[in-house]
């Protein structure tokens, strides 16, 4: 069985897990990296967000043969201290409720924000629209988005 | 009666710094209050560095419970709130009843919580006044330091080891609200920071030296079987290292989750099953059952005057069938514990509302006694009552003993969450009004046929107190009438049930007030005025041995009302309802829902609600509840288990969908400010949401929703 390299918060790891092995759980399990959520394990909810290759990606739905040679950012890496401007927007509009969900939903924002540096309503629901937060956290996270857009995470 | 002293004395070694005990607990149980000696199970420690340590007995959902019950202790100690460092509690002789659930975790422990705070500073104070030379009244308090006059300063941690010898204040002065710098200002939860970096830690992130994993393959069928099995191809899989049987099924033991699961799902094409006793089970059939139990005998959960002749007399008799799916739980953190089991003890590790049921029935499982089970409480990935169950832990117990001892996590993926949840209960209501000639609501008859949560959850027993935990919302209605009759009819189901945010007061309000609405409407009148008229400008009025204060809820009807413009012109296609309701005789919340109807699509655009749960600690968190708590009441328009052959046909979010984001009405919350001791706000929110909504569905259309969940066909 063939290790599979990848790269981690820009770390180089080599994981011996069979091909089909998710994504999420390569992370779980073999690399102890337990910030990305098992959620729906269908690619329904979101909790599992990553970035593969700067792309947000439901690891859940992503084999281990697939991500080798990739380099994937999880919620541990998006930043050394939680200061990137999106955990601090998340902060300062008190955004978690059970916290469960919410590293799914700030990898996805973070990508959307690469992509779309001050992001619509409509681009918001289209990309948050994917994921699930049953604690009902969606009013303070389309507002943490917009203020980290605006730069107004101080 | 016991003082309050008696509550909170000095403990620890010297060296510790100051050690208050404190006794709390969730609701001591019947007759044990009066008897027991006072012995602390709470610990407020001023460390020596400063640090002040508070054990937390109530587990954290999402409610806020963390960032709550500290706030109230910094507050009268006058404590610098970066300074508080939080212990979770665990179950054992200090901790008999640990349990989070019914919105009661600050109105249980608050008033306990102040006076350890206020007898913390007032003994910080002594130790300086007698180091100073100085008498107490000298000395201020603030953040975190004593100072006295001519510039003396002293921290509270320097202070600490010469408090504990001082005697503990009989009747500490607490904070009058105006003297207030911490509660009723908004405070961010404590665990923020952790988890928007992915370091807050909740069961199912349980990593524990030499742990394997497990997924348990379990019959679709309520209490089916494995009759016959080949365990060859789960253990062909790379990692699978056992195939063991467990009361819940077939466990399937691994080094990692994902070949845990594969193993299942191989071993799954193998096995056959004995269904059981309720392989016909169906909500069809199940329906049936309901509405004849309707005209059946029933339990009285309230009587007042008589309903019989009033009805006979009535001018007009209104009358509807009203209907509430099953529904599932679905906590974004799947169900899952983690054991480790020993021929002399054994530990547990996961999310839970209820740790001391948990430690009991595992003990009981594995043959130990409750004090040989250790119960690490994790943080909750949700939940809205899915974790006052305690069949994953037990579980877990179980097959970390078949698997050799463990440590070992069992994993529940989706469709396990979802088909062997502890379901809130389908039920029908059968609603009748009598109107007088004048128009006026003379009598009023509620009827409700469903499967008793308080059965299920004490294993099979029935409590005298059923009907009116059944029926919780629909006797307690606050309206004066002169004859009512609320009644519950049981009917058997074989699946388990359980506690689901807001409980039975959700159908139970869902139909008293939008029959309401219907019979308002029959009667030719406003909404909120034929309301007010029902309420009347009355005062705390007595329902049995609890107590409902009038005036308030009509406060907050009133503020709904005029917060959301009642009664104003509305574009086509939109329309506005209301609802209210005094959660549990505690909270008073008023909502107004504006919504659209259009192509047979109901849009919920706008939910602005009026609260009064007494004195506000965090308005952000009560915001917070509140937005979840509508989240969650529109979610349940839409969603639904439903039984066929004996298994739940739900399996994951495609089938069982949750609101989300795009759907996400704008939520207003309106707080009347009160004096009164704080109630709670975890669950008060979704019961009022939901008829509101339809009520303004049926402004909007003309069409009256009596029956969840909505499909397009209501609509068209």
């Amino acid at each position: 069985m063939p290790a599979f390299q990848i790269t981690v918060n820009g770390r180089r790891r080599s994981v011996d897990v069979d091909a089909d092995t998710p994504l999420l759980w390569v992370l779980r399990d073999t690399l102890g990296l337990t910030g990305t959520k098992f959620g729906c394990g269908q690619g329904i909810c979101g909790s599992c967000t990553v970035h593969l290759d700067g792309k947000a990606v439901r690891s859940c739905q992503v084999p281990a043969k697939e991500a080798a040679g990739a380099s994937i950012v999880t919620i541990e890496g998006l930043s050394k201290d939680g200061s990137h401007p999106v955990q601090r927007a998340w902060i300062e509009e008190d955004v978690a409720q059970c916290g469960y969900c919410q590293p799914g939903m700030l990898m996805s924002a973070t990508a959307l924000l690469s992509a779309h540096p001050h992001p619509t309503d409509g681009q918001i629901d289209e990309v948050i629209g994917d994921h699930i937060c049953r604690c009902g956290t969606y009013p303070r996270i389309r507002k943490a988005i917009h203020r980290a857009a605006e730069g107004g995470a101080k | 009666m016991t003082s309050r002293r008696d509550f909170i004395k000095v403990t620890g070694a010297t060296g510790a710094g100051l050690v208050l005990g404190l006794h709390l607990e969730a609701k001591p149980r019947p007759g044990e209050a009066a008897t027991r000696t006072f012995q602390p199970n709470a610990y407020l420690a001023i460390r020596p560095d400063g640090m002040a340590v508070l054990t937390v007995p109530k587990s954290e959902m999402g409610q806020g419970v963390r960032t709550s019950l500290p706030l109230v202790i910094a507050e009268e100690l006058d404590l610098d709130w970066s300074r508080v460092e939080l212990v979770q509690a665990m179950p054992g002789p200090d901790f008999r009843h640990l349990g989070t659930g019914g919105s009661t975790s600050v109105s249980t422990t608050w008033i306990t919580l102040r006076t350890a705070g206020a007898a913390a500073r007032e003994m910080l104070v002594a130790a300086a006044a007698q180091a100073w030379g100085i008498s107490p009244g000298q000395c201020r308090t603030e953040n975190g330091f004593v100072n006295g006059p001519g510039g003396k300063k002293a921290s509270y941690g320097q202070l600490a080891e010469a408090a504990a010898k001082l005697p503990v204040p009989k009747a500490p002065k607490l904070k009058a609200p105006g003297e207030f710098r911490l509660l009723g200002r908004p405070t961010r939860r404590v665990d923020g920071p952790k988890i928007v970096v992915g370091k807050a830690l909740f069961g199912l992130d349980t990593r524990r030296p030499g742990q394997r994993f497990a997924a348990v393959l379990r019959c679709p069928v309520v209490g089916g079987t494995p009759k016959a099995w080949d365990a060859s191809k789960a253990l062909a899989v790379r990692g699978v290292k056992a195939v063991v049987p467990v009361p819940t099924g077939l466990a399937v033991v691994a080094d990692g989750t994902w070949p845990a699961f594969k193993g299942r799902d191989a071993l799954a094409a193998t096995v056959t099953w004995d269904e059981g006793p309720n392989k016909d089970f169906n909500s069809k059939d199940l329906e049936t059952r309901m509405r004849a139990a309707l005209d059946g005998p029933a339990d009285t959960a309230r009587s007042t005057g008589a309903i019989v002749p009033a009805l006979a007399a009535a001018a007009r008799v209104v009358e509807a069938e009203y209907a509430f799916p099953f529904q599932a739980h679905t906590t974004m953190e799947p169900m899952n514990a983690t054991a480790l089991v020993r021929p002399d003890g054994a530990e547990l590790w996961m999310g839970t509302q209820n740790p001391n049921t948990a430690q009991e029935r595992a003990a009981a499982a594995v043959g130990l006694k409750p004090d040989q089970v250790k119960v690490n409480v994790a943080l909750l990935g949700g939940g809205f009552g899915r974790r006052s169950g305690t069949d994953f832990s037990t579980e877990a117990a179980q097959v970390a003993k078949a698997a050799g001892g463990g440590p070992v996590q069992v994993v529940w993926d989706r469709t396990d969450d979802i088909r062997h949840d502890q379901f809130h209960p389908a039920t029908l209501h059968r609603l009748k009004a009598g109107l007088d000639g004048r128009g006026s609501l003379a009598a009023w008859s509620h009827r409700i046929a469903g499967g008793a949560v308080l059965r299920s959850w004490l294993g099979g027993k029935k409590s005298p107190g059923q009907a009116e935990t059944e029926a919780n919302g629909a006797w307690d209605l606050p309206y004066d009438l002169p004859a009512l009759d609320i009644s519950y009819a049981e009917v058997e189901v074989p699946v388990p049930l359980g506690w689901w945010r807001a409980i039975e007061i959700v159908p139970n309000v869902f139909a008293r007030e939008c029959f309401l609405d219907e019979v308002a409407h029959a009667a030719g009148r406003d909404p909120l005025a034929f309301r007010l008229d029902l309420l009347g400008k009355r005062g705390k009025v007595k329902l049995g041995e609890e107590e409902l204060d009038i005036a308030r809820l009509r406060k907050v009807l009133e503020l709904a009302a005029e917060k959301a413009g009642w009664g104003r012109a509305l574009p086509k296609g939109h329309g506005l309802g209301l609802a209210c309701h005094a959660y549990d005789r505690r909270t008073y919340l008023a909502a107004v829902a504006e919504v659209s109807v259009e192509k047979g699509s109901l849009r919920v655009h706008r939910v602005v609600t009026a609260v009064d749960c007494g004195l506000v600690l965090n308005p952000e968190g009560l915001a917070g509840q509140v937005e979840g708590g509508v989240a969650w009441a529109v979610s349940a328009l839409f969603s639904q288990i439903t039984f066929e052959k004996g298994r739940a046909i739900q399996e994951n979010f495609d089938t069982f969908p949750v609101l989300r984001l795009p759907e996400m009405p704008q939520v207003e919350v309106h707080t009347v400010a009160s004096g009164e001791a704080p109630s709670g706000m975890g669950e008060p929110p979704v019961p009022v949401t939901i008829p509101a909504i339809l009520n303004a569905a049926f402004a909007a259309t003309g069409k009256r929703l009596r029956r969840l969940p909505i499909t397009p066909a209501d609509l068209a």
